[in-house]
C-alpha cells in the first residue's frame, strides 16, 4: 500500500479518534453543566454532584494529547506533501500554539462558569472540524487507494 | 459653566452663618479657630497676619484665584457686611444674630435641639437610655396599626441563647479596643444617624457653597427662598423627605431600622412619581450619601403577615432595582445593571436587632424548588397547603405549624418566625449535615524570616494572638489550634498537653512536604493552653537574630493544608518576605514601566498558579485561608490574594509595616484580633433562587462557584460583600419576584443553620418606575464589582470606559424615554432624584486607588484596593468611594460631644479644594485610613491645642496618634476619631496621618488624589465629568444609538482639557 493511502488512512483512525474525544468530552462539558442546574436543583446537601473541580482535572488529562495528536498529523502531512490537508490543518495548529503561549489551554475550575459560554462555543467548532477532517481524509484515503489499483 | 449673576445674592444665608449663629449659649467653650488675634472671648483663632475677611467670623477664605466659586456676600446691604462693623461681633461678647436676620431654617440645628433635648438629657447615661428602650416597642408597632397582636413580629421563641451568645460576642468585641468603644454609645445604624444629625447643617453647606449657578435657569436659581435647602427642582423633594427623620428623630433605634427597611420609608417618595434633579452646576448632594434605598412598594397583600420585616434589611440583601421590569426586552431597553448585593452574615453592632432563629428544626420546603418558606407564600385550601412564591407548586404544611409536639399544645403559626422575617435562621437537623459541624480550627503559617523579625511582626503577632487567646471561638472547649514557623525550613511545634515547653521539630524539606509527628501538632486550644502560652512568649525571641532570607510560604501551606484539611479550618497567613523558596516561589516582578499601561494587568494578575490550584483544593476540604501581607518592598499581593480570593477568606495589606511605629503596631494588632475574634461560620454553602423567569448570570467575591448557582465557601466572614447579577429568561406575568439566599453554615458553636433572606420586589412595566426605583449604592457596589473584573481580565482603561459607558447609557435613556426630550443637546443633565449621587460615585470610582488611571500607584497598593472594592459590604464602600471630609477648626459646638445617637460628628464637607482654607484644620476618612490636614496659615493655639505641639512648623507630617490633652478641642477631636473607627462594620482599624500644607508631596498629593471633585492628575472634576457626560449623552441621542466614539481626545475622558 502506498505511503499517501496509508497516511490518510491513519488520518481517518485519528480523526475518529479526536471526534470520539471531542464528543465525549464536550458533551461532558455541555451536558454537565447545561444539566447541572436541573440535577442540583433537587439536592440541597450541596454534596459534590457534578464538581467543577474534578470535571477540569479530568479534561485537563486530555488537552495536550488532543493538541499533541492534531499536530502531529498536521506535520505528517507536511512532510508527505499533501498541501491541501496541512493548509486544512494549519489554523488550528496556530491556534493551539497560541493558547498555549499564553497559558490559557487548561480548564481553570475557578474561571469555569465564567468562561463556560466560550469553552462551548469553542467545543462545537472544534466538532464541525474534526468531522470535516474525518470525511475529507476518508475520501482522500479512497482516491489514493483506486489511484494505487 | 456661568458664574452667578448676584440677583439672588442676598435670598440666600451663607451658610458660614449658622454654626456661628448657634454659638450664642454663652458657659460653652469656642470651638471655632480662626486667624488674627482676635480677643480670647472672640470665640474664633486668627493669624495676626491675615486681615480680617470681610464676611461672617466663620467664613472660608478661598484663594483667590478660585474667585469662581467664591461666596456671594453675605448681606444684602453693605452696611451690615462687615463682621467687623459689628459692635457686639467684634467686642466678641457673643456672635449674635438677631433671629430676624435668619426667620428660615426651620429644619437646621436651631429645630433640633428642641426634639432632641429632652431625650439628650436622658441618653447621658451611657449604656441607652431607659426612654430610649420604652420608646421602642410603640415605635415597633407604630408604622402597621393593621397588625395584629398575634403576629408580634418577636419570634415565637427566638432562643434567649442567642442574645445571650450575642451579647456575650459583644463582650468580646468590647474587650480589645475599649478605650474606642467607651466614646461609643448607642448606636444603632450610623448610616440613619447621619441624616438625623446632619442633614439640617449640611443642607445648607450644599447650597452656599455652590460652584456656580447655571445661568439658563435664573428662575429656578433664584426662586429658593432662604429657607428651602434644596436646589431648582430638588426643593419639593427635599423638605418631604426629611420630613420622617425629623419625626424620628427622639424616637430609638426600631424605627431607624423600619426606615431602613423601606417601610417606613414608603410616605417619603409617592409611588410612580419620579423627580428629576438637575446634575449640572450644583455640586453632589452628599447630605444623602446615607439615605436608605428607594421604598419597595409592594402590592398590598402580597406578604401573608403583613409584617413590616417581611423584607430583608436592605443591610443584607438589596437590589439594584427595587422594581423588576416585566420583560427582557425591557430591562435590555432601560439600560439599568439587574444584580443583587448580599451581605448574609454581617456583623450586629449594639442595637441591631438579632436574626432570629427557628429552633425547632421544621423546615418546610418547596418539594420542587427548594425554596424555603418565607412570607411571601400563599396558604390555600383552608390552610392545608401553602403555595411555593417562586414555583407555584402546592406543598402540604407541616403539623408543626399548628400544632407543638413536645407540648401538645396548639400553636399560632402567624407567630412562626419564617413567616414574619425576610431575615431568619433555621437550626438545620442532621439531613442538611455531611459530617458533624466541625471544631473551629486555625492553623497559623508565621513568617519569621529577617524581614520579618525585623520589621517586629512576629513580635507583635504573637503578643496579639497571646492576648485574644480568649477572644477566638472556644463555646464547647473545641477550637484546635497549630503553629507552624517558616523561613528557608518549616518549624512545627508539639503542643502535647503534658509538656510544659513546646518541642520545635524542623523540616528542612521543602519540596515534598512532610508533617513530622501525627499527632499534637494541631492541639486542642484549652487543653494545650498552657504549652500554647509558653510558646506564643518565646516566640518573638526565638528568632531574634536571625539572618534568613528565605521563605517558603508555598510549602508551609501545603504543610498547613495536610494538618487541617481532614476537618476542616482556618489558615492564618502572617507573609512578609516574598515566598522564594520551594512550592509557589514567587519572583519580584514589579516593574515600573509598566504601571499605567495596558500591560499593568498581567501584574494585577496571578503569577504563579499553584495558589489557585492550592485554593481549590482548599475549597475542597473546607479550609479557609486569610493572609496577612506586611510589605516592606514589593510582596505581590495579587498573587498572595487568590488564595482567600477563592477560600472566602480575607487578605490584610500592612504597606511599610514597622512595628517601631506604634501607629503600625495598634493598627495590626487590632485588625488581627479582631479577625481571631470574627465569629466566623464554617462549610458553608451559599445557593440563590428566583422566582420562575430570572436567572443568576454570574457571581462576583471571595468564595468558589461550584456549579451554577452554588457558591462553597469554607469560612464565612462576616462584613463581606457578594454581588450577583441577574437576568430575566422568561417574561414575568406575576405582580412580584423574590429572590431568596440560603447559607447554610455550622457557626462556631458547632450547631448547623440556616440563614434565608427573602426579598421580594415589585414587577413594573414602566421605564420611569424601574428608574424612580435604583437603589445607587447598590449600583456603585455593582459598578466597582464589575470594572474590578474588567480590569483583570482586559486591561483598566477598559474598566474605566466600561463605568462611564454605563452611566451615559442610564442618564441617555432617562433623556429620551422619561424626559421625552427626544434628540439634540439640551443645556441640562437630568437624572431622577434617586440616582442624583451616582455620578459622583462615579468619578469616586474613577478617581479610586484600585482603578485610576496612573503610573504612580504601586502594584500591591492597586491590587489591595481592589481587593477591598470587591468584598466591602455597601456601608464600608460608599465612604471608600467617596470619602468624608469635615471640618475641625470651625465644627459646631456640640459636634464631637455624645449625643442621643454616639458622638455627634461635624457636618459634612463636599470633597474639593475650595473648601480648604489656609488656617483650617480638616479631618478626611475612607474607612482605611484618617487624614488630618493642616493648612499652612493655622492659628499656633491649634496646634498647641490639638496636638501639643508649639506651631505649625513643629508638626511633623506622617502616621500620628493624637495625645490626649486637657482641652475641650483635642478631646471632641478625638471622640470624633474613636467614633469614625468604631462606627462602621468590618474589622478595620483606619490609621491616622498628619498632612501638612506644604509637607511631604507624596503625603500632601495622596491626601489630594482624595478630593475627587477636582481635577487631580489629569482627570476630571465633577463638573467635567458632568460635562463630558451630558456631552456624550446629547451625541448618543442625535445619533440615536450608541455609536462609535468620536476620535476628538474631547472624549477622552483622561486627557480632558
Amino acid at each position: 500500500m502506498p505511503g499517501d493511502a496509508m497516511l490518510f488512512l491513519f488520518g481517518v483512525i485519528m480523526a475518529a479518534f479526536l471526534l470520539f474525544m471531542m464528543v465525549f468530552f464536550s458533551s461532558r462539558i455541555i451536558l454537565d453543566f447545561a444539566s447541572i442546574g436541573q440535577v442540583i436543583m433537587f439536592s440541597d446537601l450541596e454534596c459534590d454532584y457534578i464538581n467543577p473541580i474534578d470535571l477540569c482535572n479530568k479534561l485537563n488529562q486530555f488537552v495536550l494529547p488532543e493538541m499533541g495528536a492534531q499536530a502531529f498529523l498536521f506535520a505528517m502531512f507536511l512532510i508527505n506533501g499533501s498541501w491541501l490537508a496541512a493548509l486544512l490543518n494549519l489554523p488550528l495548529v496556530v491556534f493551539n500554539v497560541q493558547k498555549v503561549t499564553n497559558n490559557r489551554h487548561m480548564y481553570d475550575a475557578t474561571e469555569i462558569f465564567r468562561t463556560l459560554s466560550i469553552h462551548k462555543k469553542e467545543c462545537f467548532f472544534k466538532l464541525a472540524f474534526y468531522l470535516l477532517c474525518f470525511f475529507f481524509y476518508l475520501y482522500r484515503m479512497i482516491v489514493a487507494l483506486i489511484a494505487d489499483s | 459653566m456661568a458664574q452667578q449673576p448676584p440677583p439672588f445674592q442676598p435670598q440666600r444665608p451663607p451658610m458660614q452663618i449658622d454654626p456661628n449663629g448657634n454659638r450664642s449659649p454663652g458657659p460653652r467653650p469656642p470651638m471655632g479657630y480662626r486667624p488674627t488675634g482676635t480677643p480670647p472671648p472672640n470665640p474664633a483663632f486668627r493669624p495676626a497676619g491675615t486681615p480680617p475677611p470681610p464676611g461672617s467670623p466663620m467664613r472660608p477664605q478661598f484663594p483667590p484665584n478660585q474667585q469662581g466659586f467664591q461666596q456671594p456676600p453675605p448681606r444684602p446691604s453693605s452696611g451690615q457686611n462687615g463682621y467687623t462693623g459689628n459692635p457686639p461681633n467684634a467686642a466678641g461678647v457673643r456672635p449674635s444674630f438677631s433671629p430676624g436676620m435668619r426667620p428660615p431654617m426651620p429644619h437646621d440645628r436651631s429645630a433640633s435641639p428642641q426634639t432632641v433635648r429632652p431625650h439628650q438629657q436622658g441618653s447621658q447615661l451611657p449604656p441607652q437610655s431607659p426612654v430610649a428602650q420604652a420608646a421602642s416597642p410603640p415605635a415597633n408597632l407604630a408604622p402597621t396599626p393593621s397588625y395584629s397582636s398575634a403576629s408580634l413580629p418577636d419570634g415565637p421563641q427566638s432562643p434567649t441563647s442567642s442574645h445571650m451568645s450575642q451579647a456575650e460576642h459583644q463582650r468580646r468585641k468590647r474587650m480589645y479596643p475599649q478605650q474606642i468603644t467607651q466614646a461609643y454609645l448607642d448606636q444603632p445604624s450610623p448610616a440613619q444617624s447621619y441624616d438625623q444629625q446632619y442633614q439640617a447643617p449640611s443642607n445648607p453647606a450644599a447650597s452656599s457653597g455652590q460652584y456656580f449657578v447655571p445661568g439658563s435657569q435664573p428662575g429656578q436659581q433664584g426662586a429658593p427662598a432662604p429657607s428651602t435647602p434644596g436646589y431648582g427642582q430638588q426643593q419639593p423633594s427635599q423638605p418631604g423627605q426629611q420630613q420622617p427623620y425629623q419625626a424620628q428623630a427622639p424616637v430609638a433605634n426600631m424605627t431607624n431600622q423600619f426606615s431602613n427597611m423601606g417601610f417606613a420609608g414608603g410616605p417619603q417618595q409617592p409611588t410612580g412619581q419620579i423627580q428629576s434633579v438637575s446634575l449640572m452646576g450644583v455640586p453632589p448632594q452628599i447630605q444623602d450619601l446615607y439615605s436608605p434605598p428607594p421604598a419597595i412598594n409592594l402590592p398590598p397583600n402580597a406578604s401573608i403577615t403583613s409584617s413590616p420585616t417581611a423584607n430583608s434589611d436592605p443591610s443584607y440583601q438589596r437590589s439594584t432595582m427595587n422594581a423588576i421590569p416585566a420583560t427582557e426586552a425591557l430591562l435590555k431597553k432601560s439600560r439599568l445593571p439587574l444584580a443583587l448585593v448580599i451581605a448574609p452574615y454581617r456583623t450586629l453592632k449594639e442595637g441591631d436587632e438579632p436574626v432570629p432563629v427557628v429552633s425547632d428544626t421544621v423546615i418546610a420546603r418547596c418539594r420542587r424548588c427548594r425554596t424555603y418558606i418565607n412570607p411571601f407564600v400563599t396558604f390555600v385550601e383552608g390552610g392545608q397547603r401553602w403555595k411555593c412564591n417562586m414555583c407555584f407548586l402546592l406543598n402540604e404544611v407541616p403539623s408543626a405549624f399548628d400544632r407543638d409536639a413536645i407540648t401538645s399544645q396548639p400553636a399560632d403559626r402567624w407567630k412562626r418566625a419564617e413567616l414574619n422575617h425576610g431575615c431568619v435562621e433555621f437550626v438545620a437537623p442532621t439531613e442538611y449535615m455531611v459530617r458533624p459541624p466541625q471544631p473551629p480550627a486555625y492553623v497559623f503559617v508565621i513568617d519569621v524570616s529577617y524581614s520579618a523579625v525585623q520589621s517586629g511582626m512576629v513580635a507583635t503577632a504573637a503578643r496579639t494572638i497571646l492576648d485574644s487567646l480568649d477572644r477566638i471561638p472556644n463555646e464547647e472547649n473545641r477550637t484546635k489550634v497549630a503553629f507552624i514557623t517558616v523561613d528557608s525550613s518549616l518549624h512545627f511545634y508539639n503542643f502535647n498537653s503534658s509538656l510544659t515547653e513546646p518541642q520545635m521539630l524542623l523540616v528542612s524539606e521543602i519540596d515534598d512536604v512532610f508533617l513530622p509527628a501525627p499527632t499534637d501538632l494541631l492541639v486542642n486550644l484549652t487543653e494545650s493552653r498552657h504549652v500554647i502560652e509558653s510558646f506564643l512568649e518565646k516566640l518573638p525571641d526565638m528568632f531574634k537574630d536571625t539572618t534568613n532570607i528565605k521563605n517558603a510560604a508555598g510549602s508551609a501551606l501545603q504543610a498547613a493544608f495536610k494538618l487541617v484539611s481532614v476537618c476542616g479550618g482556618k489558615i492564618i497567613c502572617l507573609q512578609s518576605t516574598l515566598p522564594n523558596v520551594g512550592t509557589g516561589a514567587l519572583k519580584p516582578r514589579e516593574d515600573v514601566k509598566l504601571l499605567g499601561t495596558a500591560k499593568e494587568t498581567t501584574l494585577l494578575n496571578a503569577a504563579s498558579p499553584f495558589y489557585k490550584t492550592f485554593a481549590v483544593d482548599c475549597s475542597r476540604s473546607q479550609v479557609a485561608c486569610d493572609m496577612l501581607i506586611f510589605g516592606g518592598q514589593y510582596s505581590d499581593v495579587a498573587t498572595l490574594s487568590c488564595l482567600p480570593r477563592y477560600t472566602a477568606g480575607q487578605t490584610y495589606f500592612y504597606p511599610g509595616f514597622n512595628a517601631a511605629r506604634t501607629e503600625d503596631a495598634l493598627k495590626f494588632a487590632h485588625e488581627f484580633s479582631e479577625l481571631l475574634a470574627e465569629q466566623v461560620g464554617m462549610e458553608a454553602v451559599i445557593r440563590i433562587r428566583a422566582s420562575k423567569g430570572i436567572r443568576m448570570t454570574s457571581y462576583h467575591g471571595n468564595f468558589f462557584v461550584r456549579s451554577t448557582d452554588l457558591l462553597a465557601l469554607p469560612n464565612v466572614p462576616r462584613d463581606q460583600s457578594y454581588c450577583v447579577e441577574i437576568g430575566i429568561e422568561d417574561d414575568l406575568k406575576t405582580p412580584t419576584v423574590c429572590f431568596q439566599t440560603a447559607l447554610l453554615h455550622s457557626t462556631c458553636h458547632g450547631e448547623r443553620r440556616i440563614r434565608v433572606l427573602t426579598t421580594c420586589l415589585p414587577v413594573k412595566n414602566v421605564m420611569a418606575e424601574l428608574y424612580s426605583s435604583v437603589d445607587q449604592f447598590a449600583m456603585a457596589t455593582f459598578l466597582a464589582n464589575k470594572a474590578v473584573e474588567r480590569a483583570l481580565t482586559t486591561k483598566l482603561d477598559d474598566a474605566r470606559d466600561a463605568i462611564v459607558n454605563k452611566v451615559v447609557d442610564m442618564l441617555g435613556v432617562y433623556k429620551t424615554h422619561i424626559l421625552g426630550s427626544g434628540s439634540g443637546s439640551t443645556p441640562q443633565l437630568t437624572i431622577s432624584d434617586n440616582l442624583k449621587l451616582l455620578p459622583a460615585l462615579t468619578l469616586g470610582l474613577l478617581k479610586h486607588d484600585g482603578l485610576r488611571q496612573s503610573s504612580q500607584i504601586p502594584t500591591d497598593l492597586r491590587s489591595n484596593a481592589m481587593n477591598l472594592l470587591k468584598t466591602m459590604p455597601v456601608q464600608l464602600l460608599i465612604p471608600y468611594i467617596y470619602p468624608t471630609l469635615y471640618s475641625l477648626h470651625n465644627m459646631p459646638n456640640e459636634a464631637g460631644e455624645v449625643g442621643e445617637n454616639g458622638v455627634v460628628l461635624p457636618p459634612r464637607l463636599n470633597l474639593s479644594g475650595e473648601k480648604l482654607e489656609p488656617h483650617g484644620c480638616y479631618l478626611l476618612e475612607n474607612g482605611q485610613n484618617i487624614y488630618i490636614w493642616v493648612g499652612r496659615g493655622v492659628v499656633p493655639q491649634l496646634c498647641l491645642d490639638l496636638f501639643d505641639v508649639k506651631s505649625y512648623e513643629g508638626l511633623r507630617g506622617g502616621k500620628i496618634t493624637l495625645p490626649n490633652l486637657e482641652n475641650p478641642f483635642n478631646q471632641k477631636v478625638n471622640m470624633i476619631i474613636g467614633k469614625i473607627r468604631e462606627m462602621r462594620r468590618g474589622n478595620y482599624y483606619p490609621q491616622l496621618y498628619l498632612v501638612k500644607e506644604d509637607g511631604e508631596p507624596a503625603l500632601r498629593l495622596w491626601f489630594l488624589s482624595h478630593l475627587i471633585e477636582d481635577r487631580t492628575d489629569n482627570v476630571l472634576s465633577y463638573p467635567q465629568l458632568l460635562q463630558l457626560l451630558k456631552d456624550r449623552v446629547s451625541f448618543n441621542s442625535t445619533h440615536n444609538r450608541r455609536g462609535p466614539e468620536p476620535e476628538n481626545s474631547f472624549f477622552n475622558i483622561y486627557l480632558f482639557h
